[in-house]
């Protein structure tokens, strides 16, 4: 997604920026850390921004090492977010945050949205987060992912194709797996 | 180079410095006053020649230092996995649906900013492109 965002926005003004939630991080992904991830991205792209870099010098100056606090982190980012014409944010595995976190996130992008409309925020995780996303974006636009059997056996057979171990496989392994796992996908 | 040119550059310079990072480095007023009322001789323009390379040194070196302070995470390394696992034309469909399109064209305002897509895990959420 962020690839084809990317791709299609070559205009002046318009920004991508993305970050995959993993459970075996999830210490480190607190939100204010996940928000500082996506305003990286924003600053990598033109230079540090003076608002950031000020913010910065203030913080070396009162405390050494300070970490950023989730209200710094989402003040700077609004500002960010508001210097360009549109930002759109991608984040993968809302599922795989804290629940704590969860709810720190899905606030703080409405907080962007509200301040720069025009941002648009893509996200994606399991079912169950349905009820958190609406609860914060309640008119939110909202696909159920299920992949098509033609994909599943394309990347399958891609994958077959890769097997390092070719001398497992039989004729009659490959179709089993060709037919069982589709089937079985197309079932969840 | 005269001096007064060097002076003037170095001024010039820490003032687009100043606004772009919206700091005070040096005060554009009072730094020429400073070396007039020093002993202008110390002041030659390879002095300001090491000045202005400062300058640039520390916007430079203040870079990575301010990226790790906003984020000690680094969601680019996943990204470049995702894409060298990804399989080209997997999860196009998503671009061709009418609720991509209403969302990505923004017509719906804040009302309809986010998109969210769910699914159990192994359906390739994170793989749609």
């Amino acid at each position: 997604m962020i690839d084809s965002l990317c791709d299609e926005s070559g205009e002046e003004g318009v920004a991508v920026a993305g970050f995959y939630c993993d459970f075996r991080d999830q210490q480190e992904q607190t939100t204010a850390n996940i928000m500082g991830a996506i305003l990286k991205q924003l600053v990598a792209r033109g230079g540090v921004l003076g608002h950031v870099q000020t913010a910065f010098q203030k913080a070396k100056m009162e405390l050494c090492g300070r970490g950023l606090r989730l209200p710094d982190t989402v003040q700077m980012l609004k500002r960010a977010v508001a210097t360009l014409h549109q930002v759109f944010i991608c984040i993968d595995a809302l599922d795989e945050c804290l629940p704590k976190h969860l709810l720190e996130l899905l606030e703080s992008l409405k907080e962007i949205v509200r301040e720069s409309p025009r941002t648009r925020i893509f996200v994606t995780g399991r079912p169950h987060v349905e009820v958190e996303v609406i609860r914060y974006f309640a008119t939110g636009v909202i696909v159920p992912i299920s992949p098509s059997t033609h994909e599943i056996k394309r990347y399958l057979e891609k994958k077959l194709e890769m097997d390092t171990a070719r001398d497992a496989m039989s004729d009659d392994l490959r179709a089993d797996i060709l037919r069982i796992i589709p089937e079985r996908i197309s079932e969840m | 180079m005269t001096l007064d040119i060097a002076i003037a550059l170095l001024v010039a310079i820490s003032c687009i410095y100043d606004q772009h990072f919206g700091q005070t480095t040096m005060n554009c007023a009072a730094y020429p006053h400073s070396i007039n009322t020093g002993n202008s001789n110390s002041y030659n323009v390879t002095n300001i020649h090491n000045n202005i390379t400062n300058v640039k040194k520390v916007i430079a070196d203040e870079n990575p230092e301010v990226m790790r302070w906003l984020s000690p995470l680094d969601p680019g390394r996943r990204h470049q996995d995702v894409r060298t696992d990804r399989l080209d034309g997997v999860g196009n469909w998503l671009l061709e649906t009418n609720e991509f399109r209403e969302w990505r064209s923004s017509e719906g305002g804040v009302d309809r900013a986010v998109l969210f897509c769910y699914g159990n895990p192994g359906v390739g959420k994170t793989f749609l492109r």
